[in-house]
């Protein structure tokens, strides 16, 4: 551990510290332009210089680029140093156009800051500045090269972080351009941490331009929803609207950098045109209502309900995209008013392996995503990264870079932005690939696994199985590697996958490894609804035959959209059409909105407080940015009513419309007062006693596991099943699956997402394909029980035989099947 | 001619023509190799060898070649690469052409000697696009080397294997920089790479790379063959070892490349060998070393060209690609000209380069055009401090003709700026 | 599009390589032998020769001198600039050229043979002032030698318009 001294203050530092880092524990930030510590140094803009001026090193030097050694005596404010760093500035001022007044970065800016830090203010050069014809990259970033201080960050980021191909730098010296072979959007799902890694305005956010200046936003840390990694975020509020989320760095979850889905996905918060308007008005039997005369028409309402039919004839219904807060109010109100429910999940087999997940998670093998990029070794079981679980496609990434074999074990088409290894197997097939690469890794190491190692071991044989010729070499890389990792996914797989991908993580644990496992789950509230899981054992599947058979007289739907999960719109429709009452609290304006006997408007992650557990257990708190209310824009005036309230401020957090609604002041927080989340969630959740703060958790994020570290020793299914289907090869099976952009209800309501969708399309294997009659770009219609759906093929090698992988895209009509798992045979799919 | 010095690298010069093989081989060529590669010699013995011939890196730097093969660990993974660099892009360099038109086996030779010395089985000869007639002989004197069982499979019926492709730059002088060269092979923009890792240990597609100048690599066989003593007493000095090519240019009376002792003295070089100064031409200054060494007064006239000698006078031998300047010459208007070079050159990768350059760049053309003002000179001084702690070497050589024009002719840029003009420009025409 | 006979020789090229990236220079030399330049379309196939997208490409091409990424003339006069031709009066060629083919530096002949260009050195400093056309170097330049070479290559264009 190296020592020095900085500033005539001394630190030690970790072997390999950069100066520029050691300066940075210190509180001393050197001014910096290409360095970026996702990034790494590359000595280019010299921004960073220092005076050595004891040890190895001597005078002006780059800090970047020089590992902390003993007996180093650094000074970041020598006049050398300082007068370096001016015309560094100068020189990249030289060319910069001061558009300041009129640059989305004004505020924010970088080299706005170093100039004036370094005291540059008069351009002595005396040559014309250099221009540069811009470039037009997409929907989402706005190009302006003329402020390019070419520090290579971006190209940097978008190549060699991200792995995407499609901008970087062209020319030589003083013409040096960053950008594209031509004009056109940017490939990268990661385009958008483009406008925070710039350190100036060459790349700004499209969707805010010209809306905001930096200074005038209100700005909160805020946390993405859209899947269950739980991204740190910063959101910018302004005139009632969301403008625009940022990256926030969290060094154990995303790192600096956020997916485009996260960052543009925000806009169903201030609503859009037509039907996407965001429902901000209580209503009663369609009819617009008063917040208080709403929350009291629901009450009374539920009341009657429970008093004709008793309160089991009301059911609660949530989602994974509710908060922590929602789910533990829903569970509350179900104990304590004798409710059915909640339900969380829709579908009984997810709602299995959600729990199997998390029961399985114990603090020894989970790993955060920082994990994931420094294991040497990742195995990826029935899970696409790059559409589930965005970033942490780019974790794997990282560790791809290092050199770690990244093997997927899934029936889709992955694509992944590196080189790794992919054997398309169904999803009955998984567990048989993932056992045998386990087994011929840790064969030799047999006798020293103990008793219940062996008994996994032998449970791990799968019979007449011959694994692919590559599995050899990849199982001794398995073998050798120190900190392998597992990521298991919760959707394609079958239900006992998730619980043998953590007895093979345990296994290897056994044979002396730093194994990790990580799970993606459904959504952003799933880890929650699996804690509160004794609870809510129904699934909505079932509830819809209690409301068939009359059990069920009223629903409860709390920021929940079955139109948009349940298998079977027509069976849905009659089946709420029964109801006698249908209340909705929500934010998006669903069907399940439109169709509510009673509507009230639910509060939005950036308009209240809302805690999520991450699919790794992490406890993370989103606070609010804003109050929210009917956004002010488009030259309109808000609506002028008398009133004490914001107009369209009468939506609450779903949590508090609910406590009302189910009358539960008595019961909750003595009475009349308020009510906080403090409160009610250790009722729900005894671990969060003491945990819970109003202003967020501890930054680290605490972690919940609701399992202790140890050996199952219950194998899994293995050898049961994984065998051959054993039915007519004629037929497929159905997998519905999720896209980046155009499956999540963020994506159906947020029209800044618009831009990035592209056309569903169902993929399938050649040979399947061949067999059928079919080519790559055909348009086949696939009958279902309830009818068909057109759709476009798309054919590959890489998908696994036998399914039909097609994703729950907006723009398709797939609801028309009895329930999962669905089977299509040949003569279904017809050529159109 | 007068002067009898013994002529190795261009032992073999014909007007017009290349050595065959046959005459490199009556010569001696190949001789190197069958005693060294053919007799299974240890290749530590051919490093020991060259080491102690002191052998000097000739592509600029002159760094020694025996600790450059030496650096390459014994336990680093293979296949290992050997690049002969013949970019020679520098201005006013020209030496490397004429050899690779003399006498091409002699650097082949020394390519496989060099390779056997570090088990290396691929090299590349980096020639730059302008070059064509050298990779076109090359190519064609490798496929005769390669007949002759000197290169390619089992060299000699040894186990050693090693085989050379010509590989054609795209034409940037920053590829001749060792580590923007092994990038520009690779197909990357050839932007210079910082050591640590060194190429000897990380290179190539990561594998041990050597980088070695063709005139460093010529000398090889020669010295394999008659031994270090004999390479070392070659040398005019005491202290430098071997032959030097010198590529003379500019105002003398015939310019060219010659080989002569290194350290031959200036005057000698310009004198003799170069039949003197241009008729009319009065010696102003020269660049000793190639465009971005310092000019040198006729103060030096005398003085031996060679590493150590011009370094006590602060200045370079470089390429020693000596430029001459006679008393006609704008100084000024020649140093923009250099500084035009090296701007239009700049790979973009720092800030002082890329924006630095440029703005000497302006500041001697308005001099020049006589739009100078008194600050350009105190500004330039400044800038090329600046540019001094840039990434590569190309700036702070390209700051070089700059800083010692203020030096040595400050008043002659004075002169510029107070008569708002170039007082040579009614002179010369330039 | 590439003539199918340059994208066999290509793909032999390529295959003769460590890995496909080395042979990007070649591939747009041979591409240029035949068309000249690298347009749009020639940058997008031989980037998918070379297992390359088009920008990484793009990031080579406009890297180096001798890559044209506009049209040019059957011949590329690139007149050395740099400081012996300068020395040597390296304006005098330019401008006799400039006369003789009636376009600018920068510029390209109507009858689309020529196209003006300046270089850096080309390391034919002995023989300054010099040039050099397509690969081809000529020193000691001359008006009247300046008229032989382009004569030569006028005559050449004419009788084989197809080479």
């Amino acid at each position: 551990m190296p020592r020095l001294v900085i500033d005539e203050r001394e630190i030690e530092v970790p072997e390999g510290t950069k100066v520029i880092d050691a300066a940075e524990m210190l509180g001393i930030v050197i001014p910096r332009f290409c360095y970026h510590e996702a990034l790494g140094s590359i000595g280019a803009c010299r921004m960073c210089a220092v005076k050595f001026l004891q040890g190895p090193f001597k005078g002006v030097q780059m800090s970047c680029m020089i590992d902390a050694r003993d007996g180093m005596v650094v000074s970041t404010t020598d006049e050398e140093a300082v007068q370096f760093r001016k015309r560094v500035i100068e020189l990249l001022m030289k060319n910069h156009p001061l558009d300041c007044p009129v640059c989305d970065e004004g505020g924010q800016c970088l080299l706005q800051d170093e100039t004036v830090s370094s005291g540059h203010g008069v351009r002595l050069f005396p040559g014309p500045k250099r221009t540069y014809r811009d470039q037009y990259l997409g929907p989402y970033i706005k190009h302006e090269m003329n402020r390019c201080i070419h520090c290579y960050r971006c190209s940097r980021f978008y190549q060699e972080f991200c792995g995407y191909r499609d901008l970087g730098p062209l020319q030589i010296g003083d013409r040096m351009y960053f950008g594209r072979f031509s004009d056109g959007a940017l490939e990268s799902p990661f385009s958008g941490n483009l406008v925070d890694i710039c350190p100036t305005g060459v790349y700004t956010d499209k969707t805010a331009r010209f809306k905001l200046r930096r200074w005038d936003l209100e700005r909160a840390p805020s946390l993405c929803n859209q899947c269950s990694l739980g991204c740190a975020t910063v959101a910018n509020g302004h005139y009632r609207g969301v403008m625009r989320v940022e990256a926030r760095f969290d060094s154990e979850v995303n790192g600096y950098f956020i997916c485009d889905a996260g960052r543009f996905g925000f806009s169903y918060s201030n609503g859009g045109e037509g039907r996407r308007e965001r429902p901000l008005g209580p209503k009663m039997a369609g009819a617009p209502a008063s917040g208080p005369i709403a929350l009291a028409g629901a009450r009374e309402a539920l009341e009657n309900i429970a008093a004709k039919y008793g309160p089991e004839a009301i059911g609660a219904v949530g989602s994974d995209r509710n908060s922590l807060e929602s789910q533990c109010m829903l569970a509350l109100v179900c104990k304590t008013r004798g409710w059915l429910g909640p339900v969380f999940f829709s579908d009984p087999v997810v709602r299995r392996k959600t729990l199997a997940a998390v029961e399985a998670l114990d603090g020894e093998l989970a790993v955060s995503m920082r994990e994931i990029a420094e294991a040497d070794f990742v195995l990826v079981a029935g899970a696409d990264p790059l559409n589930e679980a965005p970033m942490a496609a780019l974790a794997l990434r990282q560790a791809a870079r290092k050199h770690a074999p990244v093997v997927v074990i899934d029936p889709r088409s992955i694509r992944l932005p590196f080189d790794f290894e992919h054997f398309p197997a169904s999803p009955e097939e998984i567990e048989k690939y993932l056992g045998t690469l386990l087994r011929m890794a840790v064969e030799k190491d047999v006798a020293g696994l103990g008793k219940e190692g062996e008994e996994f071991f032998r449970a791990t044989g799968f019979e007449n199985f011959e694994p692919p010729a590559e599995m050899a070499r990849l199982s001794e890389l398995l073998g050798s590697s120190k900190r392998p990792v597992i990521l298991c996914g919760t959707d394609v797989s079958v239900e006992t996958t998730p619980a043998f991908a953590a007895e093979c993580a345990r296994l290897l644990r056994i044979s002396g490894k730093q194994a990790g496992l990580f799970y993606l789950l459904p959504g952003a509230g799933s880890f929650g609804a699996a804690l509160l899981s004794e609870t809510a054992e129904k699934t909505f599947g079932s509830l819809i035959e209690d409301i068939e058979n009359g059990v069920v007289r009223a629903l409860v739907v709390a920021e929940s959209d079955p139109f948009h999960f349940y298998p079977d719109r027509d069976r849905l429709e009659r089946a709420l059409s029964k109801l006698e009452l249908l209340v909705a609290i929500d934010y998006f304006p669903s069907e399940t909105v439109r169709r509510a006997s009673i509507f009230y408007p639910a509060s939005t992650i950036f308009e209240t407080g809302s805690t999520y557990i991450n699919q790794e257990g992490r406890v993370q708190f989103a606070q609010p940015v804003h109050r929210g209310g009917a956004p002010i824009r488009g030259g309109q005036h808000p609506p002028r009513v008398y009133s004490g309230l914001v107009p369209g401020g009468d939506h609450l957090p779903a949590w508090k419309v609910l406590w009302q609604i189910a009358g539960m002041a008595e019961e909750i927080a003595g009475g009349h007062g308020d009510i906080s989340p403090q409160n009610f969630i250790p009722a729900a959740l005894p671990a969060f006693d003491g945990l819970g703060a109003e202003r967020g958790y501890p930054v680290d994020g605490p972690r919940l596991f609701a399992a202790k570290p140890g050996f199952r020793g219950k194998g899994g299914s293995a050898g049961g099943i994984g065998g051959e289907r054993g039915e007519d090869p004629e037929s497929f099976d159905l997998l519905m699956v999720e896209w980046m952009f155009g499956t999540s209800e963020f994506s159906a309501w947020s029209d800044s997402l618009d831009a990035a969708l592209c056309a569903p399309y169902m993929s399938m294997n050649s040979r399947d394909a061949a067999r059928a009659g079919l080519r790559d770009g055909d348009r086949v219609s696939v009958e279902l029980d309830g009818g068909t759906f057109e759709i476009e093929v798309c054919v590959s090698d890489r998908t696994a035989g036998g399914v039909l992988v097609v994703p729950r895209h907006q723009a398709l009509d797939w609801q028309k099947m009895k329930d999962f798992p669905v089977r299509v045979s040949a003569e279904k799919i017809r050529k159109i | 001619m007068e002067f009898d010095y013994p002529r190795v690298l261009f032992k073999n010069r014909k007007p017009d023509r290349v050595a065959t093989l046959e005459e490199y081989r009556e010569s001696g060529g190949y001789e190197a190799l069958q005693k060294f590669v053919g007799g299974r010699v240890s290749p530590k013995e051919v490093i020991r060898l060259v080491s102690e011939s002191g052998l000097l890196g000739r592509g600029g730097a002159g760094f020694p070649a025996g600790m450059k093969w030496s650096s390459v660990p014994d336990s680093s993974p293979f296949p290992r690469y050997l690049v002969a660099n013949a970019d020679e892009m520098e201005p006013g360099t020209f030496k490397d052409r004429v050899l690779m038109h003399v006498d091409p086996h002699c650097i082949i030779e020394g390519m496989v000697l060099a390779a056997y010395s570090f088990s290396a089985s691929k090299g590349f000869f980096f020639v730059r696009p302008s070059y064509e007639s050298s990779a076109h002989i090359l190519e064609r004197e490798l496929e005769i080397a390669r007949k002759a069982g000197f290169l390619g499979h089992r060299i000699l019926g040894t186990d050693f294997s090693f085989d050379i492709v010509v590989h054609r730059s795209g034409g940037r002088y920053i590829c001749g920089e060792a580590s923007a060269l092994l990038n520009a092979i690779m197909g990357k923009r050839p932007n210079p790479v910082k050591p640590p890792p060194y190429p000897t240990e990380k290179g190539l597609w990561e594998k041990p790379t050597v980088v070695n100048n063709v005139e460093t690599l010529a000398n090889i066989p020669h010295i394999l063959r008659n031994g270090p003593e004999w390479f070392k007493g070659l040398s005019a000095t005491g202290h430098g070892a071997g032959t030097k090519l010198y590529a003379i240019s500019g105002r003398v009376s015939r310019p060219g490349a010659v080989e002569l002792p290194i350290g031959t003295r200036f005057s000698e070089i310009i004198d003799e060998h170069c039949g003197g100064m241009a008729p009319g031409a009065r010696f102003k200054a020269c660049l000793p070393g190639g465009a971005s060494t310092r000019f040198m007064t006729g103060e030096h006239y005398d003085i031996p060209m060679d590493f150590e000698d011009l370094k006590k006078i602060g200045n370079r031998l470089g390429t020693a690609a000596i430029m001459v300047f006679d008393h006609n010459t704008c100084l000024l208007g020649a140093t923009l000209n250099l500084m035009e070079f090296f701007a239009r050159e700049s790979c973009g990768w720092c800030t002082p380069c890329r924006e630095g350059l440029p703005y000497m760049l302006e500041l001697l053309r308005r001099i020049e055009n006589g739009e100078g003002r008194e600050e350009y000179i105190p500004n330039l001084r400044i800038l090329c401090k600046q540019v001094w702690n840039s990434y590569c070497a190309l700036a702070p050589g390209a700051a070089e003709p700059v800083i010692s024009l203020l030096d040595f002719f400050e008043d002659e840029v004075r002169q510029h700026i107070s008569e708002k003009g170039c007082p040579f420009h009614a002179k010369a025409g330039h | 599009m590439l003539p199918d006979e340059l994208k066999l020789k290509l793909r032999e090229v390529i295959a003769g390589a460590e890995s496909p990236r080395e042979k990007a220079i070649d591939v747009m030399f041979e591409i240029q032998e035949l068309q000249g330049w690298m347009s749009d379309e020639a940058m997008v196939e031989a980037a998918e020769l070379l297992g390359m997208t088009p920008l990484e490409l793009e990031e080579l091409a406009t890297f180096y001198d001798y890559i044209y990424r506009s049209p040019v003339g059957k011949y590329v006069i690139k007149v050395c600039d740099s400081t012996v031709c300068w020395l040597e009066g390296h304006q005098r060629v330019v401008d006799y050229l400039s006369g003789r083919l009636g376009i600018p530096l920068g510029g390209t002949s109507a009858d689309g043979l020529f196209t003006l260009l300046p270089v850096c050195c080309i390391g034919y400093c002995d023989r300054a002032p010099a040039m050099v056309i397509n690969k081809r170097v000529f020193g000691n330049l001359t008006p009247e030698k300046i008229d032989r070479v382009l004569g030569q290559l006028a005559e050449k264009a004419d009788f084989s318009g197809s080479e």
